[in-house]
């Protein structure tokens, strides 16, 4: 409901941010004398350097307010009382829009999007979703029910092999499996009554895959189980198969499988008691970072999910240099890989050709159908209709020449996945203005992966054609386990977790510390960052400003927050300062040492990702070691101590306040008083790009400071963008970048309404001037 | 998913990446020209007892006739041993088919379990290695006997699911192995993804010329990647065209249709292709040691291509009186033996790479059942047939002897194990071992009083 609401609120928003490209006149700029007379001796006519100083090109992502500040303190070299005040701000000016913003680098081109390859997740998700397209129900609904479906049959079968004994039945949602029954039955439901010792159960449904991944299931049981995920056929090999239970003793059985993040699979779980005097069934999964348990209730739900085809291909990683992963190599590894992807999707296609084609084996049409089927599965895979001369060359040829329609097919799918249209999607197309693009675009923006039913039939009747219509899909393919699944994997990459997978700690100073206790907090972590995007307000600045997180009974204990229950709830901690991602315990352990806190990985992570600073590379690389120093420092004592240098200070005075303001959170994240029987100082001066001094008292200090700097917004839509898009910013328009920026402002920071206006942006690029 | 691991592993080993593999053909062999004299064993399973009546000779010693069951193994008498008097005396949980099955190349008892069969008790898994498996873990201790696989577990018909019925060959207690019964993953698994290759081959100018089309539209910079693409996919071409000119193998791989469907009525297709899958993979040294399993313990094949349309394992069950039940029991037992009479003849016609002779002299085929007659579950005089060269077993051929009844099978096992160089003394339950392998070339005869009977538990007996 209030999905609409907010709607029609931000809509209206959208056409009422006119930012016109307006126009500097540079030759006439008052800063241009300025710049000739005070800088111009160094950093030479268009901030390129001269050949005979030491400086780097004036060229970056600082706003003209930093650019100020830091003339103002550190310019000209030496004389740095020279260049200040209004004169700073023109000269700043100047150099901005002269030539350091990205947008004055590029003045006079047309900057377009690159054409790239899909990467890994594009790709995987693009064949699931091609093949799975063809096959009814094939939808991924929010969760509403927990549980599995149980169908009960209880026999009374003394006697061995007589097939004439008495049988019940009843069925119910089961919302754990986990089970001990002892000696004994199942609960019976209200009413019913029972002296039978032999019980059959079928649990049906399915689970939810949050990420990408290896899910290592397992079955422990006494008795006799099979367990089939995404597989609906008993007929074929079952995921895990332990159906003869020797000795009636407790066994586990393990079976790893590869799943696609942000969907949903089929599961069913068969088991059968039957002589053996007792009787228990669990199972067990662990995530990719997860730890083993029972699978909650809330990753289980009693719908049925059709097949899914599931590549296990295992891709080259993607090009990371420009600060996101997009499609810019290719190498022999990467075609291998795409070839050895097309064939197990060709191996699946063949295999079930008939259902995904709607035909059978004895249809008198089943020629004509698989010949339709294979001209739409191509057209799919190059996301528009076949142009003329197409169905001829790449689908009637092959089942001309083929010796049997399914090679035909197995050719098809071979090469509608191999081919440029399929991987360079935009090459597909004439235009990116075409409808078909449009389309691609919001598919890979929002998912990752190829449009569905309701965009190829919004670009048929060519819907995708303004601003607003694109706005309302865009805003119901949000409500999609794979959008989620996207945005997830920004949050990886902007909070830096892929660096915390070898996290260890010293065994005496912190036992508590275990893989388990890593995989909870980063669960935690991940639920309160999904609490936040998908609520209503999907406010930014709660990420950084709440003082709420999610702990379980394990997390309680080492928190300070005993007496939880074993499942994951919503609480404050009493310390002093929580407050959002900044605090959160799984950052603050993995920012820092095996037996101490690190206020410089710490002050880093918050310049650079929070704050949103650039940072240059530190002029000598120092490594911290701690037994240089008097045993008696502090931590902020010793840093202190090894930054003072005026070099490091440059950007330590940034880095050290912010990580000092942290010092309260020990190497696991606990509160802590003291040091070293010292009372910890989290108090320090912040000395910002733009040149305010800004003092800091721990870190709400710092999360109020980052809620509300213009810096840090940029430095997350920046992020969020090249992540969400792949491309950069600069391809959709010179003042697309501060066009985010003001409607994420005036959205009241809404991240849900900034990936719907990204996604929108996503089919607008610049087209390049013939 | 097992074999997947094996193979990425195996390509590992090789230095060759997963991501090539698809478009391998063939692969190095190991030992192919190791100088010493291989031997090889064959298993060869086919379930539900035989007719008894037409399955043993007429005739004794080296002077016997086939009757109608083994007719096919004619041009084989020479190389034929029959043995009869051997019992699988296992005894303990499970009906008489879980223990013809699960303890046949075990020689052990079953776990207690949960698997009920038609009579006794419920079982588990047997508890114990399967001698296949002995013998591929001493092949592969060796380097002059290791192979790439060490041994391989063939299928024909076998349904998908796991039970002491399904199973005969054990990894160890509680380690049933399953045997592969589709060829289109035996294949891959020894050859790699042939069939993608050729449907590669036939597409893959298309994607060439398309990335030249697209290539030519861009700018220069997004050019590069594609041109690059471009030279990936023509060297991929490239190596496409010259691939089968310098295959690696000694054999050629089989000519086979991948695509076959695993249903019911292609079974003699399906036969045929395994074989020759299972003949090339000996004849390449990928291993020594395979096994070949036709359907399963209780299977139910209508093998519709011979004219029978009921269910093998009901028809077993007829009496001995209802003719039409045992003509067609004939019928399909004749079938296993054509079955077996074309491997022995593929082998025969194979020379034996890089020695005397042709591959069956130096393989040894055993031919079991986990029964001995159908209706009356026996696990006596269990029909079992050894082809073979003398060259691989030491064995005298050509003979048909009647042994005392009851000798345990677990001797019979053992005597394989020592002629494969495997000299031990105990394989499963110690007591059927005593007296130590069968001599098989000095066997004891039915008509000498046996001086000691086997000793124990009497196993396999049977309330009705």
């Amino acid at each position: 409901m209030f999905r609409t609401i907010s709607q029609i609120l931000l809509l209206s928003l959208f056409t009422s941010i006119p930012i016109a490209a307006q126009e500097i006149d540079l030759a006439n700029h008052p800063g241009k004398a300025i710049y000739q007379k005070k800088c111009v001796e160094c950093h030479a006519d268009n901030g390129e350097g001269a050949l005979d100083v030491d400086v780097d090109p004036l060229t970056g992502n600082r706003s003209i307010d930093a650019l100020a500040g830091r003339i103002e303190r550190t310019m000209p070299e030496d004389n740095e009382d020279d260049c200040v005040g209004e004169e700073a701000k023109l000269a700043a000016e100047y150099i901005y829009h002269a030539f350091y913003s990205p947008r004055a680098q590029n003045r006079g081109k047309t900057i377009v999007p690159d054409v790239t390859h899909l990467t890994e997740a594009q790709i995987l998700n693009s064949v699931t979703d091609l093949i799975g397209g063809f096959r009814k129900g094939n939808t991924s609904p929010e969760i509403e029910r927990p549980g599995l479906k149980g169908h009960y049959t209880l026999d009374d079968r003394k006697k061995a092999g007589n097939n004439n004994f008495k049988r019940e039945k009843f069925e119910r949602t089961d919302s754990q499996l986990r089970f001990d029954y002892k000696e004994g039955l199942p609960n019976l439901p209200d009413g019913m009554q029972s002296q039978m010792t032999q019980f059959k159960i079928e649990w049906q449904g399915s689970i939810w895959a949050a990420e990408t991944g290896e899910y290592e299931f397992t079955l422990r049981t006494r008795n006799g189980a099979k367990l089939f995920i995404n597989e609906h056929d008993n007929n074929k090999q079952p995921t895990i198969d332990a159906w003869v239970a020797p000795d009636n003793e407790i066994r586990e059985e393990s079976e790893k499988v590869f799943l696609l993040g942000g969907r949903r699979y089929f599961v069913r779980l068969e088991y059968f008691k039957y002589q053996e005097k007792s009787a228990s069934v669990e199972l067990l999964w662990k995530t990719p970072h997860g730890r083993r348990e029972t699978i909650p209730s809330n990753s289980l739900t009693p719908d049925y999910m059709p097949k899914a085809f599931v590549g296990t291909t295992v891709f080259p990683a993607d090009d990371r240099s420009y600060g996101y992963e997009r499609g810019s190599i290719v190498s022999r590894v990467w075609l291998d890989a795409v070839t050895s992807l097309a064939s197990e999707a060709a191996d699946h296609v063949v295999e079930y050709v008939d259902e995904l084609a709607k035909t059978k084996a004895d249809d008198e049409k089943r020629i004509e159908k698989l010949r339709q089927f294979a001209a739409e599965f191509s057209a799919r895979a190059f996301r528009r209709p076949l142009q003329p001369g197409e169905k001829e060359k790449y689908v009637d040829s092959h089942f001309n020449k083929a010796p049997t329609p399914e090679d035909a097919i197995r050719r098809v799918v071979l090469y509608s996945l191999t081919s440029p249209g399929f991987l360079y999607p935009a090459t597909a197309f004439d235009s990116p203005d075409s409808q078909w693009a449009k389309a691609t675009d919001l598919a890979l923006a929002i998912w990752d992966s190829v449009p569905d039913k309701n965009l190829r039939d919004a670009a048929a009747k060519r819907k995708l054609n303004s601003p607003e219509a694109i706005e309302k899909i865009a805003w119901n393919m949000q409500w999609d386990g794979r959008a989620r699944h996207k945005v997830t994997g920004f949050f990886e990459h902007w909070l830096e977790l892929s660096r915390t997978e070898e996290v260890a700690k010293d065994d005496e100073l912190y036992p508590q510390f275990s893989d388990e206790m890593m995989a909870d907090l980063r669960t935690s972590l991940e639920m309160f960052l999904d609490d936040i995007v998908w609520s209503e307000k999907s406010d930014y600045r709660q990420l950084l400003l709440s003082d709420q997180l999610f702990l379980n009974k394990r997390l309680g204990d080492i928190y300070g927050k005993p007496d939880l229950k074993s499942n994951f709830q919503k609480v404050s901690l009493p310390d002093k300062g929580r407050s959002g991602v900044i605090t959160h315990p799984f950052l603050l352990t993995a920012f820092a040492y095996h037996d101490n806190t690190s206020p410089i990985h710490r002050g880093v992570f918050l310049t650079r990702n929070i704050v949103g600073m650039p940072l240059k590379p530190p002029p000598e690389a120092l490594e911290f070691d701690d037994s240089h120093f008097p045993p008696n420092l502090t931590m902020r004592e010793k840093v202190t101590e090894m930054t003072r240098a005026k070099a490091c200070m440059s950007c330590h005075s940034m880095i050290n306040p912010l990580g000092f303001s942290l010092e309260h959170y020990d190497a696991i994240g606990r509160w802590r008083a003291k040091e070293r029987n010292k009372p910890i100082d989290d108090n320090g001066i912040l000395e910002t790009d733009s040149g305010d001094r800004i003092t800091i008292e721990g870190p709400r200090d710092v999360a109020e400071y980052a809620a509300h700097s213009p810096a840090a917004h940029k430095t997350f839509v920046r992020q969020l963008f090249h992540h969400t898009v792949k491309q950069p910013l600069l391809a959709y328009g010179d003042n697309t970048a501060d066009q985010l920026e003001e409607i994420f402002r005036q959205s009241g920071f809404n991240m849900k309404y900034l990936l719907v206006k990204m996604a929108i942006t996503a089919t607008q690029p610049n087209v390049p001037k013939s | 998913m097992k074999a997947l691991t094996n193979r990425r592993r195996f390509l590992k080993q090789l230095g060759i990446s997963t991501g090539a593999a698809p478009f391998l053909t063939g692969l190095p062999i190991f030992g192919a020209d190791a100088g010493a004299k291989k031997k090889r064993l064959i298993i060869m399973f086919s379930p539900n007892g035989t007719i008894p009546g037409e399955f043993w000779p007429d005739g004794e010693g080296p002077d016997f006739q086939f009757k109608k069951i083994l007719q096919a193994l004619q041009p084989f008498k020479e190389r034929t041993l029959l043995l009869r008097g051997i019992s699988n005396r296992i005894g303990g949980d499970g009906d008489r088919h879980m223990r013809g099955m699960s303890c046949v190349l075990t020689g052990t008892e079953l776990f207690p379990g949960n698997i009920q069969g038609g009579s006794d008790t419920p079982a588990g898994w047997a508890s114990g290695i399967s001698i296949d498996q002995e013998l591929k873990n001493h092949l592969q201790s060796e380097d002059a006997t290791r192979t790439r696989f060490g041994s391989l577990e063939f299928g024909v018909a076998v349904p998908n699911r796991a039970d002491p019925w399904t199973r005969m060959s054990y990894a160890g207690p509680n380690q049933p192995v399953a045997p592969i019964d589709n060829p289109k993953t035996m294949m891959e698994k020894l050859y790699g993804k042939r069939a993608d290759k050729e449907s590669l081959a036939s597409i893959v100018d298309d994607v060439r010329d398309d990335l030249t089309k697209v290539s030519s539209k861009l700018g220069n910079a997004d050019r590069q990647l594609l041109d690059k693409h471009l030279q990936l996919v023509r060297d991929l071409e490239r190596e496409l065209s010259q691939q089968d000119d310098d295959a690696t193998l000694a054999h050629p791989v089989p000519d086979i249709d991948p695509k076959i469907e695993l249903v019911n009525d292609n079974t003699p297709r399906i036969s045929r292709m395994q074989i020759d899958l299972l003949v090339n993979a000996l004849a390449n040294d990928m291993t020594r040691v395979a096994t070949l399993q036709y359907m399963r313990s209780v299977g139910q094949a209508r093998m519709s291509w011979l004219g029978v349309e009921e269910g093998h394992h009901g028809l077993s069950h007829e009496s001995d009186k209802n003719q039409d039940a045992f003509n067609k029991l004939i019928k399909i037992n004749q079938w296993f033996a054509g079955e077996l009479a074309y491997m022995a003849r593929r082998l025969a016609d194979t020379p034996e790479p890089g020695g005397d002779g042709s591959m069956l002299d130096h393989t040894m085929i055993l031919w079991i059942n986990e029964l001995g007659k159908g209706n009356s579950h026996t696990l006596d005089d269990i029909p079992f047939v050894l082809i073979g060269g003398e060259k691989a077993s030491g064995f005298n051929m050509g003979r048909y002897v009647k042994l005392p009844p009851k000798t345990p099978h677990n001797q019979l096992l053992l005597a394989i194990a020592n002629a494969m160089d495997h000299p031990i003394e105990n394989f499963g339950t110690e007591m059927f071992c005593e007296g130590g392998a069968l001599n098989i070339n000095n066997l004891p005869q039915i008509e000498k009083p046996k001086t000691k009977p086997p000793s124990g538990k009497p196993g396999g007996a049977h309330p009705g």
